[in-house]
């Protein structure tokens, strides 16, 4: 369809934009993050560790890090259950709102979170859970529902259910299903849903920042840190968390295996 | 979290003090929520632990503070936190909304320090100036009618995103007195920042900008904290015609009797000269002491904001019309910054 | 499976999602019509109309969206469609490379364009470098640098729905019309980029969603010269505190949102069909 040489040349220098436009921003971070300078420059002036040293030289990073997996290993669980567990209901029951409550599962993806944030913290004010480890939790599993809908309601659609027509009729139970037939079927799929849910909740800093009171998450020390001095540490902080992803990513590709299957989760919801 | 264990670790080894404490039926740890950054430090250095030492009462504190969170705090009645900071006219506007609570300066029975900070319902325990600053290497001007000159001073401006400071500072770029700045003449003020806020590049809300800018060349001139850039090599500034200002450590409303006992103790010890030249050492702001210059480095009083030759030439925050007023201005501003 | 057991499956995210989610917003909601031992009011709405300042920071943050929805458009579609004609390899490294950005905090990437576009940065530099432009290019702190970081944070949920689906159009189609004779342009514009149009429309609804609640760009890339009601919403929070006021703009930030919502989902029917 592109046909002339000229016009693919175009769309190739259009599409190396768009990709460089995107990544730019990680390629500056990472590079910085070795630089032995007090200020933020590019190129750095030299190498050191020192950035690295300071972040885990500093109990409150190191605290603001064990809160923040804490925070997103239990919400990313909590997330998965309770999503996998209604995507399958959805996709497989029929009941009156169904639609309805599939939209609502949705919504925090929709509703601006600065909304989501005010209510949470107007709500958790007036029943005295402002600043609680519960209401923390709830807020970052209520925000992490609709990453986990998108991955599973794709796996339990594309799931034949004949398969699971065939054990029942052969007279296994509903948990012998789940556990024998369903989950190592799943199984890539639910690991990409709980990565992506468990890197929702480490990177959430509206919410977290109207809500979390005394506990400090890893993105809500940075705002803070870079509303009141722009500290490198945080460029430290920010490559360990690109490389934490990119190890993610990986794994979920290996563990999904093809590579079109990645893709297919990810595009579609 | 570290910290924490050790904390009551040492207070369990020290059986005499609760046995002390029991005796007032004071809690041996209260709540804080302050601004954070050097200026949070400064209170942990300076006052948080010598009432450690002295007394075995540990204060937890948590930032940022905002006026929102402690109506957030009062309204839904839980009794964590007692200490709360303030700026001044936030301490008028709290009083009115009723989240606040007045201090028993008897049981505080606190050291000489000067009448503005010892309001009815807030210790003012640390004074700021914002004032006039520059990259180094600009023509420096030497008060407001030549900073806000871009002809004569060309170069882009960074000016806070916050109408209580700019409005004066407009006015007084209008030829206006520091002593004759109040009543504000909110209208002239406004017309003078149309004039110039082609030449402002940036408008901060975080303190930690208008430096960061400075150095990276984005903005020539701004006006800022004075702690931000005082002994910075790289930063001229003026305190002519800067704005002195106080912050306020006041109590939540229906904070718990024995928590307030706790409290009183660290009012006191931040009444101390001493203590307040410790906390000094850490950010350049001073507190509320009449005797504490006498206790600061000589080489460095230029840099704070209450020494003689700065306090006679600033011009001091009206918390009182700004209470009466904010709220129509902060419309005005909001409706000033749709026309950038 | 019958009924009840379709519902018991959803029945306890359904009581969460209630408890926490649905909950907090009708009772933010309902904080704007309620006063103090007066009961119901429409005093904090009227105070909307009176003082329109505040519809006027929402009409702002609809035209900011529209903006960097438009630059999103720009780069992402043909971005999308050169991914399509990539090889097997080069199209998973490509998508692995929209993805990553993906889930890389938005304050690192805000804060990195910092030191690719500011006076000093890599962007002037080189083009005072190449003799392009002799002043330094004025891209941070006004309306074009919060333009860039929203189109940088938001470009993978455009990139992502529209490659697939035009991964979805079968190569024959186009074969087919290219063997009719038709020139490739008009097997573009006529087959081709009709058929990605509902992707492209849905996707653009969702990232203009987005952009309305958008808090930290604004915050940092926009010098404080681009007022968006998130961060005027912050500002009634946690300054003034104006709660009610607060929740009456949300309220109306709420309904924009949904609105546009509904036609996302009509479109996104339509596109997966």
């Amino acid at each position: 369809m592109t046909s002339t040489p000229w016009s693919r040349r175009l769309l190739a220098a259009a599409g190396i934009f768009g990709l460089v436009f995107l990544t730019v921003p990680l390629l500056i971070v990472i590079p910085m993050s070795f630089s032995p300078a007090r200020a933020l420059t590019f190129p750095p002036p030299g190498f050191s560790l020192r950035w690295y040293q300071a972040l885990f030289g500093d109990p409150r990073w190191m605290e603001a890090m064990s809160t923040s997996t804490i925070v997103a290993v239990l919400s990313s669980v909590a997330a998965l259950v309770l999503g996998s567990l209604a995507a399958y209901g959805l996709r497989r029951g029929s009941f009156a709102g169904r639609d309805w409550a599939e939209g609502n599962f949705m919504s925090p993806l929709i509703v601006p979170t600065i909304i989501v944030a005010i209510a949470l913290y107007l709500s958790l004010a007036k029943v005295g859970l402002l600043g609680s480890f519960v209401g923390l939790v709830a807020a970052h599993t209520v925000l992490n529902v609709p990453l986990v809908m998108m991955v599973m309601g794709v796996a339990v659609r594309d799931f034949d259910l004949r398969i699971e027509q065939v054990a029942w009729s052969l007279g296994a139970s509903w948990s012998y299903t789940v556990i024998k037939v369903m989950l190592p079927n799943l199984a890539p799929s639910v690991f990409a849903a709980w990565i992506f849910a468990f890197i929702g909740s480490f990177d959430e800093v509206i919410v977290t920042s109207f809500i979390a009171g005394k506990y400090e998450t890893v993105p809500k020390k940075m705002f803070n840190e870079l509303i009141l001095e722009v500290n490198p540490t945080i460029t430290a902080v920010a490559t360990l968390l690109i490389a934490v992803t990119v190890l993610a990513l990986a794994a979920v590709t290996l563990v999904l295996g093809r590579a079109g299957k990645l893709g297919q989760t990810l595009v579609e919801r | 979290m570290r910290r924490r264990t050790f904390v009551k670790a040492a207070a369990a080894s020290l059986p005499s003090f609760g046995i002390l404490s029991a005796a007032q039926a004071q809690s041996k740890e209260i709540r804080m929520i302050e601004s954070g950054g050097l200026s949070g430090d400064s209170i942990q250095v300076g006052y948080i632990d010598p009432l450690k030492a002295k007394t075995g009462i540990t204060v937890v504190r948590e930032s940022p503070s905002s006026l929102g969170k402690l109506r957030a705090l009062v309204e839904s009645g839980q009794g964590g936190t007692t200490l709360f900071e303030l700026g001044s006219g936030i301490v008028q506007q709290a009083k009115k909304l009723g989240l606040i609570e007045k201090l028993d300066w008897a049981a505080i029975n606190p050291a000489p320090m000067f009448p503005e900070a010892k309001n009815e319902y807030g210790f003012g325990y640390q004074y700021f100036s914002t004032i006039m600053a520059w990259r180094k290497g600009v023509k420096e001007p030497k008060n407001f009618i030549e900073f806000f000159d871009s002809k004569a001073f060309p170069g882009k401006r960074c000016l806070p995103d916050f109408p209580h400071y700019c409005l004066p500072f407009a006015l007084q770029s209008t030829g206006v007195p520091i002593d004759k700045l109040f009543p504000l003449d909110v209208d002239a003020a406004f017309k003078r920042l149309n004039e110039i806020k082609k030449d402002v590049a940036v408008w901060w809300k975080a303190g930690a900008q208008p430096p960061q800018l400075m150095k990276d060349n984005e903005v020539q001139y701004s006006i800022c904290w004075s702690g931000r850039v005082v002994g910075d090599p790289a930063f001229g500034l003026n305190f002519a015609g800067g704005k002195a200002d106080l912050s306020y450590i006041a109590v939540v409303k229906g904070s718990k009797p024995d928590d307030k006992l706790a409290a009183w103790k660290l009012y006191h010890e931040m009444s101390l000269a001493e203590n307040q030249a410790k906390a000094a050492q850490v950010i350049s702001y001073t507190g509320p002491s009449p005797d504490l210059d006498a206790l600061l480095p000589k080489d460095k009083l230029w840099q704070y904001p209450t020494s003689k030759q700065n306090k006679d030439v600033q011009y001091f925050e009206n918390a009182e019309w700004w209470a009466e007023n904010g709220e129509a201005v902060n419309k005005k501003w909001e409706a000033f910054k749709l026309s950038l | 499976m019958n009924r009840s057991t379709g519902f018991a499956f959803i029945a306890p995210l359904l009581v969460l999602m209630v408890v926490a989610f649905n909950l907090p917003i009708i009772y933010m909601l309902g904080l704007a019509f309620w006063d103090k031992g007066r009961g119901f009011t429409l005093e904090h709405y009227e105070g909307l109309l009176e003082a329109p300042v505040y519809l006027r920071v929402l009409g702002n943050t609809l035209r900011i969206s529209l903006i960097a929805t438009i630059a999103n458009v720009a780069i992402g579609y043909p971005l999308a469609h050169w991914m399509r004609g990539l090889g097997r390899r080069a199209r998973l490294i490509a998508i692995a490379l929209v993805v990553l950005p993906f889930w890389v905090s938005i304050l690192v990437r805000t804060y990195a364009w910092i030191v690719v576009l500011g006076n000093g940065g890599l962007v002037n530099r080189s083009l005072q470098w190449l003799g392009l432009t002799d002043a330094p290019v004025q891209f941070l702190y006004n309306e074009l640098g919060v333009t860039i970081g929203m189109a940088n944070v938001l470009l993978p949920f455009l990139v992502l729905p529209l490659f697939a689906a035009m991964i979805r159009i079968d190569d024959r189609l186009l074969q087919a019309a290219a063997s009719l004779g038709a020139p490739p342009r008009t097997i573009f514009w006529k087959v081709y980029f009709p058929l990605t149009l509902p992707a492209l429309a849905a996707g653009t609804l969702l990232v203009f969603i987005l952009c309305l609640g958008f808090y930290v760009t604004p915050a940092v890339l926009g010098g404080g010269r681009v007022p968006m009601i998130s961060n005027l919403l912050d500002t009634l929070i946690n300054q003034i505190p104006r709660w009610e006021q607060a929740s009456a703009i949300s309220t109306i930030l709420l309904i924009v949102a949904l609105v546009i919502f509904a036609g996302y989902r009509r479109l996104d029917r339509k596109a997966s069909a």
